[in-house]
């Protein structure tokens, strides 16, 4: 994916603090309806266990003869007489574990990169900076394809993909900040306190550069909850009877035209997911902007 | 009783009218002893389904048929190992015999089969004045050549297996492999084992008896090729079947063309095409929707469902053996254990998996491999759900909280996997945890036959004894549960050179027993094949295997 | 320029070379042999294992990928071709000649005439995508970027928000449901055939209408985060001051500085077109480039797979280049080092 080399997230060295981030996001209609649909689902996806739902893998097959919403399903069942909401419900649980720790790892990774190229600069920043071009040149696709159909589908290939294909844009992000902020006042005045390298890039540096890399996570999430959403439609994606939204939408599209239902809401589940994040990361990103 | 080609059928007549036997049965068996279909229609009262000549006249001339269907490369007929490869090459190739859309054997190319009262020698004779495509006759020379081709394993032909146990030995090369185990190969066992008689006479000399040998000259890589073209198949190539291939894109399309000196039925229409719509099914039923395709090589049970609402389609279904079994490796801790094996069993709910997994399109099998359309079937009880009594064998094979395991299976076709997901929801009421493992399609042949469970989808046979040879015959090559029982073994050769009906069915019934008691496999259906074609088209009947045969169709304008 | 260049074209042979050795060693962890996969189930062990000697699949890994680098640059024959193997491989070109990419044990062709047919009919389908998703990205972008926090931008900014968020695989979900189902108004795949009544260019509407969706949208944004940086440019505002009518300051200057920085973006969506034609071939049955890819994949064809991942990093790794120059050539201050 090309998200990491576009200049979507402006690079401002003026940094919010976290009580001032949320609430220019209260304040921000366009970041509140996207924490408003990212806090639906997790909160959905936290409460799964508690909640008066049917476990998510029973199959009831008299509700097959009509699988349409009704009183006992209120969405709905799929082809194998399984309950719709439950099956929504436990599948943003997966995404919501898969996707968060996908974009940790490979947040993690970009940021060590970028502190790293950014502060020493020089052979370091070279060899990064090649290797970074070299697998962003490569179609992201391609490496979750061949990546996936080689080694098989799980929790732990999703992570090391999304971290290959991810790190090296965070890490350009990174890069550039720390650029900028490497010559500020208080980096030279840790210099001479005589604070060692570590502290320097982990305390004085990382932390200014919160703001964009917020934005970008919150990119980073919806793009990598679709990317897990292909993986399902192409048969890729976690092992069944798991639910999994792509895998939902993959294993029902043959029956769209009678019962379209089973098809479109996990669709319209990843669609209101992925938005959250969009909407979360443009309120947040013009917050900054705004200062 | 000298009118008869074998002296067993006035006696197989006899047990029809008393009873003994069943009217399919009869068919199976009269036309495996060289009566013709027709014949034995005509003494079992009906007439052949497949004798397409009385309503040559009624059938539209003209016009294309588009059907849907991978284009996959088809260069090796012998080796061929799916259908659709197979209903490209089998509209220019054809073979020696035919098994009907009833599931009956009969003469193709061959003008009879003649099988001596031990089962031993079989001899089968060409229709005379069938030409290849350039004018040269079929000879009993092509025929050797081809039978001979698929006997040798560097051929990669399928066929072999099937000819292993009366035709093709297993023998050491007196070559090692680096386990230090010797190697072994195999080939005919006599070089008279395929032996020309005339120019159009073949004898096959078999050193065990086999009664299925017109079904496995039907067995799909058993083309008959022109010699010349040294095994190899493509545009252009030679044949004597009712079209020609004129294009050919792997993963595109193809395009057939009919011959006008076609020595059988048809055909009827000016052109078949093929058109691949991928892997993804609800591509085809839109293609459907969109009058793009007249019709589909294949439709599962979701897809009929979202299709049988079209006014312009018709479904066509063919009651088959194909099924799909969970399938415990003997050889494996805890399926070694006969008691685990049968709780298995017990745990499924056969009704709800053909339900759940099926859409209903299909009947509940018995855990035996032995079909109800198989004309040696003997019927046994179904095993029924009995959770309790499973709890309690899996306690007394020392599992009282059950166990964990994994079941291979892959992500398509989707009746495969769903079969497996509502399996696994059942097991988990006897307290037998099984987590999915879906592997690509690739991945998944290599170790269909080794890991511990697995789901394993098995094709349509004509004859129950055909794929107990295969799968569970200890060492057979397809034996994927390393199953081994001698007094499965010694019935099963018994029940092959048997031909007395009371005597057969009384082994078939011990056989299917053990299967059902011992066995290896939990086996919750058979399912009903289905496809759809607009109403457009003629003459189409969906054969329990799902060849396709255009010669035989035609469409309206 | 030129130092640029050729720097470029180096690193582009290096990208080359690690992209192919990662993909190389990726299939090492295959499970399934590839002799398996070309028999199908019903073959015996010693079938698989001769066939296995034949393709010459058992040879260590370092010796498959230097023969398979030998064979491309048409130093060594392809040992495949060889009629004693008894493959019947057979390549018109034959079987020593540079860009050779090897046979596909898929197709079983030689992968030339596999992947060039397949790759012109992806072209046709991202090509219309692009024809479509440049005006209509610059339509909302200069729209919504020209007056920020008006009415028309939240209005078209929200709408491109919404749009990016559909994965092609739920908009093609969508899309055919109206318009092959619920209004039949256009065929529901799209395998170039003559197919019926429908023509050729019927066929391209819903594969080119799923990439449009979810790719203008984001692009639609890019242009107007530039667009409004430029605005906010104090030559800009002084000439609106001075009465300058805003149409004409927008048309003459601001345009042509808005869309430096988006050409870079809309350049790198070849790229992204990739991962998008592999869900919209697979739904509308299109015989391209993307279903063969994924076909390859699960099949572990790795010389198609490799001969795919030789040419989409050189797609990438050229526009890339093409849009570094064109950003230096729309802005002259920018000189790269």
């Amino acid at each position: 994916m090309s998200v990491e080399v576009q200049p979507a997230v402006a690079v401002n060295p003026l940094q919010p603090s976290s009580r001032r981030l949320f609430r220019r996001v209260l304040r921000s209609p366009t970041a509140l309806t996207g924490l408003f649909l990212v806090a639906f689902w997790v909160v959905l996806a936290v409460l799964a266990p508690i909640l008066p739902i049917l476990p998510p893998n029973d199959q009831d097959m008299i509700a097959m003869g009509n699988p349409y919403p009704s009183a006992q399903h209120l969405l709905g069942t799929d082809v194998l007489g399984r309950d719709i909401l439950s099956r929504l419900i436990f599948g943003a649980r997966t995404v919501l574990q898969v996707a968060p720790l996908a974009v940790a790892v490979a947040m993690i990774v970009g940021i060590a990169i970028g502190l790293l190229a950014g502060y020493f600069g020089g052979w370091v920043d070279m060899l990064i900076g090649r290797l970074s071009d070299i697998v962003l040149a490569f179609p992201v696709i391609v490496l979750y394809v061949v990546l996936i159909s080689n080694v098989g589908p799980s929790v732990f290939n999703i992570v090391v993909a999304t971290t290959v294909a991810s790190a090296p844009g965070i890490g350009r992000i990174v890069r550039g900040l720390v650029l900028v902020l490497k010559h500020q006042g208080y980096v030279d005045a840790a210099k001479m306190r005589g604070e060692s390298t570590l502290h320097i890039m982990f305390v004085e540096i990382l932390p200014n550069c919160r703001g964009p890399l917020i934005v970008d996570a919150c990119l980073r999430l919806g793009y990598t909850i679709i990317t897990i959403g292909i993986l399902g439609f192409l048969g890729l994606g976690l092992p069944p009877p798991t639910p999994d939204w792509g895998g939902m939408v993959r294993e029902t599209t043959t029956v769209i035209n009678i019962w379209p239902h089973m098809s479109l809401i996990p669709s319209g589940a990843i669609v209101s997911l992925v938005l959250g994040f969009n909407l979360l990361a443009d309120g947040i990103g013009e917050g900054n902007k705004q200062r | 009783m000298s009118d008869f080609p074998h002296a067993k059928i006035p006696q197989l007549i006899q047990d029809l009218k008393s009873g003994k036997m069943h009217r399919r049965e009869f068919l199976r068996f009269a036309t495996l002893l060289g009566l013709s279909a027709t014949a034995a229609y005509g003494l079992a009262g009906g007439s052949d389904p497949l004798i397409g000549s009385a309503r040559a006249e009624e059938m539209p001339k003209g016009g294309t048929i588009r059907i849907g269907m991978r284009c996959q490369e088809i260069k090796n007929p012998h080796a061929s190992d799916f259908v659709e490869r197979t209903n490209v090459i089998r509209q220019v190739c054809e073979y020696l015999t035919i098994t009907g859309q009833d599931n009956i054997t009969r003469p193709y190319l061959l003008e009879k089969w003649e099988a001596s009262d031990d089962l031993k020698t079989w001899t089968i004779t060409l229709r005379s004045g069938i030409k290849w495509h350039d004018g040269r006759p079929l000879t009993a020379d092509d025929v050797v050549w081809n039978l001979k081709r698929v006997s040798d394993p560097a051929t990669g032909s399928s066929v072999l297996g099937l000819f292993t146990g009366y035709l093709v030995e297993n023998y050491e090369t007196g070559e090692k492999d680096d386990a230090g185990k010797p190697k072994t190969s195999s080939r005919l066992w006599s070089d008279k084992a395929i032996e020309k008689v005339d120019d159009l006479t073949v004898r096959l000399n078999c050193f065990a008896p086999q009664i299925g040998v017109p079904e496995h000259l039907f067995h799909y890589p058993m083309f008959i090729l022109d010699p010349k073209e040294n095994g190899v198949f493509g545009v252009g190539s030679n044949g004597t079947g009712p079209f020609d291939l004129t294009e050919y894109t792997v993963g595109k399309s193809g395009k057939l063309t009919p011959r006008k000196d076609y020595w059988g039925d048809g055909p009827y229409i000016d052109a078949l095409e093929f058109t691949d719509l991928g892997d993804n099914p609800s591509a085809a039923i839109s293609a459907m929707a969109s009058k793009q395709v007249d019709g589909l090589h294949e439709a599962d049970a979701l897809q009929i469902n979202a299709m049988k609402g079209f006014d312009h389609v018709a479904v066509y279904d063919a009651v088959t053996a194909q099924t799909g079994v969970a399938r415990m490796r003997q050889d494996n801790k805890p399926f070694d254990n006969p008691k685990v094996r049968l709780a298995m069993k017990l745990a499924c709910d056969r009704a709800k998996t053909v339900g759940a997994s099926l859409m209903g399109r299909g009947i509940v099998a018995e855990d035996h491999h032995v079909a109800p359309i198989h004309p040696e079937y003997a019927k046994l009880p179904t095993v029924e759900r009995n959770v309790e009594e499973a709890k309690k064998l899996l306690a007394e094979a020392g599992f009282p909280d059950g166990f964990d395991t994994e079941i291979v299976t892959r992500p398509d076709p989707a009746w495969e996997i769903n079969a497996v997901q509502a399996l696994v929801e059942q097991f988990k009421e006897i307290g037998v945890r099984a987590t999915i493992k879906s592997l690509p399609g690739s991945q998944y042949w290599d170790v269909w036959d080794k890991v511990p469970f697995s789901f394993t989808g098995w094709g349509h046979r004509p004859l129950g004894v055909m794929v107990l040879a295969l799968a569970y015959r200890t060492g057979a090559v397809w034996n994927e549960s390393g199953y081994s029982n001698p007094e499965f073994d010694k019935l099963l050769t018994e029940a092959e050179g048997t031909l007395d009906v009371e005597k057969r069915r009384a082994i078939m019934d011990k056989i299917e027993t053990i299967l059902q008691q011992d066995g290896p496999i939990v086996q919750p259906f058979w399912r009903t094949t289905s496809t759809v074609m607009d109403k457009r088209v003629k003459g189409f009947q969906q054969h329990p295997s799902q060849y396709l045969f255009a010669n035989q169709l035609a469409i309206t304008a | 320029m030129l130092r640029f260049i050729a720097g470029r074209l180096v690193l582009l042979f290096v990208t080359l070379l690690a992209a192919s050795v990662v993909v190389f060693s990726i299939s090492e962890f295959s499970p399934g042999s590839v002799a398996r996969k070309s028999l199908g189930p019903y073959a015996s062990q010693e079938q698989v294992e001769s066939l296995t000697k034949r393709l010459k699949a058992d040879d260590p890994l370092p010796l498959r990928y230097v023969r398979w680098l030998g064979v491309l640059a048409g130093v060594i024959d392809d040992p495949l071709q060889d009629p004693a193997t008894g493959l019947d491989f057979h390549d018109p070109r034959g079987s020593r000649y540079f860009g050779n990419l090897g046979y596909s044990t898929l197709y079983k062709m030689p992968v030339n005439d596999v992947i060039w047919d397949r790759l012109g009919n992806t072209a046709i389908l991202a090509g219309l995508a692009f024809a479509f998703i440049i005006p209509l990205s610059m339509i909302f972008g200069v729209l919504s970027g020209m007056r920020e926090g008006s009415k028309t931008d939240r209005t078209l900014s929200t709408l491109s928000i919404v749009l990016t968020s559909i994965p092609e695989f739920a908009s093609s979900v969508f899309l055919v449901t109206l318009f092959v189902i619920l209004l039949p108004l256009l065929p529901g795949t799209s395998p170039l055939t003559e197919s019926g009544q429908w023509s050729m260019a019927s066929q391209l509407i819903l594969p080119v209408a799923v990439l449009v969706i979810y790719d203008f949208g984001y692009v639609a944004r890019m242009i107007r985060i530039s667009m409004v940086e430029v605005m906010e440019k104090p030559y800009i505002r002084t000439a609106i001051l001075k009465g300058l009518s805003p149409r004409r300051v927008i048309m003459r200057h601001a345009l042509r500085n808005a869309m430096i920085a988006p050409f870079t973006v809309l350049l790198l969506q070849v790229n992204f077109l990739v991962s998008g034609v592999v869900v919209t071939e697979l739904v509308f049955a299109y015989p391209g480039f993307g279903r063969m890819l994924l076909e390859a994949s699960l099949f572990g064809d790795i010389t198609l797979i490799e001969a795919a991942t030789l040419i989409t990093v050189t797609v990438a790794v050229v526009t890339q280049l093409l849009g570094d120059i064109g950003y230096m050539l729309l802005n002259p201050q920018v000189r790269i080092d």
